[in-house]
């Protein structure tokens, strides 16, 4: 690999929420990159800062959320400082974001080619005629009719209002898409295609595409790195072969172990005793340790660094790459 | 495929006219029924004691009071379509469709609206606001202030009203829709006069009918700004104007507009305690007094007007539902 920027860097994030006097930490120095034509795979539990992480870079977080700490560099430019108009003007020109219930992304009221032209001539100087080009064209682009932009989202299937919401997110020509658990909702038919339809744009645009899910064989499939997240922070990043395969973390390898594989010898599935700590009381030191087999004392006192374990293999564990996780490698 | 969205729309539409011109009919024939089996007998109140029973007889038969149920029904109808209501007992014999429209419901109607389109404003703009800043003190004391004007009584405003700034203070004219004995120069004299007096009950009528608006629409915007699409109207970049009125407004409204269309009846009934207590020559005193004087034709052309609005209002409502929500489709 060449080295040259990536796309999306970010360093350090953390992202409080603000709960009366209490401080609620969704997300808590989280590192990672991406590079164009790349998919990085956010992986976790409910709860465990994905979202949160998303709606920090596009800074569209509720209220009462706050980016406390750290930098986002998207295509060069450092989106923390901004202000809240420059950040309104970036937004789907440099990322945009594909949600996950398509069906309440779109407002049920407005037609849906009239809500794909209000972005595109928001951002860009172009008429009505012309925007409604481009959303015939990426109609096209996706899969659908380009006469059907003037449905209204109730009138779509669900597989049909995923294809409009990904023509939506192309629509300013971005250099990252985020995927909010773009086909969690959907059938696993209709899933592989929107999947595929993902992959061939992804290549076409040369896109950065973060890709948030809680199933890991989505990520497996789909995605070139692999991030895992445990209560607010990414505990392993890596290449899906390296993380899959090779896990530094004990969370990592565990959570792997309770999914289960197709092919295979069956087998009884692993689960993780205990349950994720409350983010507004986090244990000391590193926060699975309460949950962890391989727990020392240090454990409960010193939080681990996040640090390059392989060449492009991080992980937030006092012995990572010390352990026998049994992976095999 | 739109051709198709348009015919479903159009039968829809059909379907509602004729469900509307039923209803009205069911309504009729009750406002019928009503006055006929209600104690009392209006023959009484009309006729008096003093008179001769030759007399009373002929005024029996003058009215059609004595020809059976069912043809007196039948003749009922045939006058309602010749727009003949009846002609009112205590009015002089005055044709009952004068008695409602020659003024008094124009008076109503002036100050109703006027209410209506003041509250539904405020309390509209002050709802969006308080929405878009809840929990401050400017939402909490927004709403304290207009659910205290709601729940205050209106005679007892109207009395505060009349006593200071009308007896007091000298700033308001104390009864009726116009200075009597007054030539007023021109119209825009008439105007002004007239303006003058209703400044009162409309105050009166404003309170009381804006605390209703500004809680349904400061609950719906605050619905609304949960919704899905709100987040990714803002995850679009766009102007916070467009995503609230371009995306919240419309949603929100969608509820107002059966609050509005309920409202209606009243746009013409009036509130009677307000027009009471200001002397204010509309529907509502007009009724007040009809039933003080069991004048039972102006009481059953009150109603049957007020139904008849209030069957319009709903149908109105459903075809504004039709343009603003699409989904509707039944």
């Amino acid at each position: 690999m060449a080295t040259h920027d990536p796309v999306l860097q970010v360093e350090d994030l953390a992202t409080y929420y603000y709960l009366g006097d209490r401080e609620l930490k969704a997300v808590d120095g989280v590192s990672f990159s991406i590079d164009a034509k790349r998919t990085l795979g956010l992986a976790g539990e409910s709860g465990c800062g994905k979202t949160t992480t998303a709606y920090s870079l596009m800074r569209i977080l509720a209220e009462n959320g706050k980016i406390t700490r750290g930098s986002i560099n998207l295509g060069g430019i450092e989106l923390t400082t901004l202000s809240e108009e420059e950040m309104r003007k970036l937004r789907w020109k440099k990322a945009s974001i594909v949600f996950q219930y398509a069906m309440n992304a779109f407002n049920p009221v407005l037609r849906i080619g009239r809500q794909i032209v209000e972005v595109i001539r928001e951002k860009g100087d172009y008429s009505k005629e012309e925007a409604v080009n481009i959303v015939s064209e990426l109609f096209d682009e996706v899969g659908l009719k380009p006469e059907r932009q003037t449905d209204y989202p109730h009138e779509f299937s669900g597989g049909m209002l995923q294809r409009a919401i990904i023509a939506q997110a192309l629509a300013c020509d971005p250099q990252l898409i985020i995927a909010d658990e773009p086909v969690t909702a959907l059938d696993v038919i209709v899933q592989n295609k929107i999947l595929d339809l993902l992959r061939k744009l992804q290549e076409k645009y040369n896109l950065a595409v973060l890709f948030i899910t809680h199933d890991l064989s989505v990520v497996a499939e789909n995605c070139h790195d692999v991030g895992i997240m445990y209560a607010g922070n990414l505990v392993e990043v890596g290449n899906v072969e390296a993380v899959f395969k090779r896990s530094l973390h004990p969370y990592s390898y565990k959570l792997i172990g309770a999914f289960p594989s197709v092919v295979g010898p069956k087998k009884r599935l692993e689960f993780i005793p205990g349950t994720p700590p409350n983010l507004m009381n986090l244990p000391k030191g590193c926060r699975f340790h309460p949950r962890c087999p391989f727990a020392t004392a240090k454990c409960a006192t010193d939080v681990p660094e996040f640090r390059e374990i392989h060449d492009g293999h991080f992980a937030k564990c006092h012995y990572a790459g010390e352990l026998d996780l049994g992976g095999g490698a | 495929m739109s051709t198709g969205k348009s015919t479903s729309a159009w039968r829809y539409i059909g379907q509602r006219v004729v469900q509307t011109i039923i209803i009205w009919f069911i309504i009729i024939t009750l406002n019928f029924i009503i006055f006929r089996v209600m104690p009392g007998d209006p023959r009484q109140a009309l006729i008096g004691e003093g008179l001769s029973p030759e007399l009373r007889i002929s005024v029996i038969e003058r009215f059609g009071l004595d020809k059976p149920m069912i043809e007196q029904y039948w003749l009922y109808l045939v006058n309602l379509f010749r727009g003949d209501l009846g002609y009112s007992f205590s009015h002089f014999g005055e044709p009952v469709i004068e008695t409602i429209f020659a003024f008094r419901f124009m008076n109503t109607f002036v100050l109703m609206g006027a209410a209506l389109v003041l509250s539904i404003i405020i309390g509209m703009a002050v709802g969006v606001f308080a929405a878009a800043k809840r929990d401050t003190i400017v939402d909490t004391g927004s709403t304290v202030t207009f659910l205290i004007a709601y729940a205050l009584p209106v005679f007892w405003i109207g009395i505060l009203i009349l006593y200071y700034m009308g007896f007091l203070w000298d700033l308001l004219p104390i009864a009726g829709t116009i200075t009597r004995g007054y030539n007023h120069v021109n119209i825009i004299d008439y105007i002004f006069d007239y303006t003058h007096h209703m400044i009162g009950p409309l105050i009166v009528l404003t309170l009381s009918f804006i605390g209703g608006f500004y809680l349904i629409m400061r609950d719906t915007v605050l619905d609304v700004f949960t919704q899905d699409y709100i987040l990714a109207a803002r995850a679009k970049g766009l102007k916070e104007r467009t995503i609230l009125y371009g995306h919240a407004m419309r949603n929100a409204m969608l509820p107002m507009v059966s609050v509005i269309a309920v409202n209606m009846p009243y746009l013409i009934s009036g509130a009677m305690m307000t027009e009471y207590v200001f002397s204010w020559s509309g529907l509502g005193l007009l009724t007040y007094n009809a039933v003080l004087s069991v004048d039972y034709p102006v009481l059953q052309g009150v109603f049957l007007f007020l139904a008849t609005i209030a069957v319009l209002s709903n149908f109105a409502a459903d075809i504004l539902y039709l343009y603003l929500d699409p989904r509707i489709r039944y």
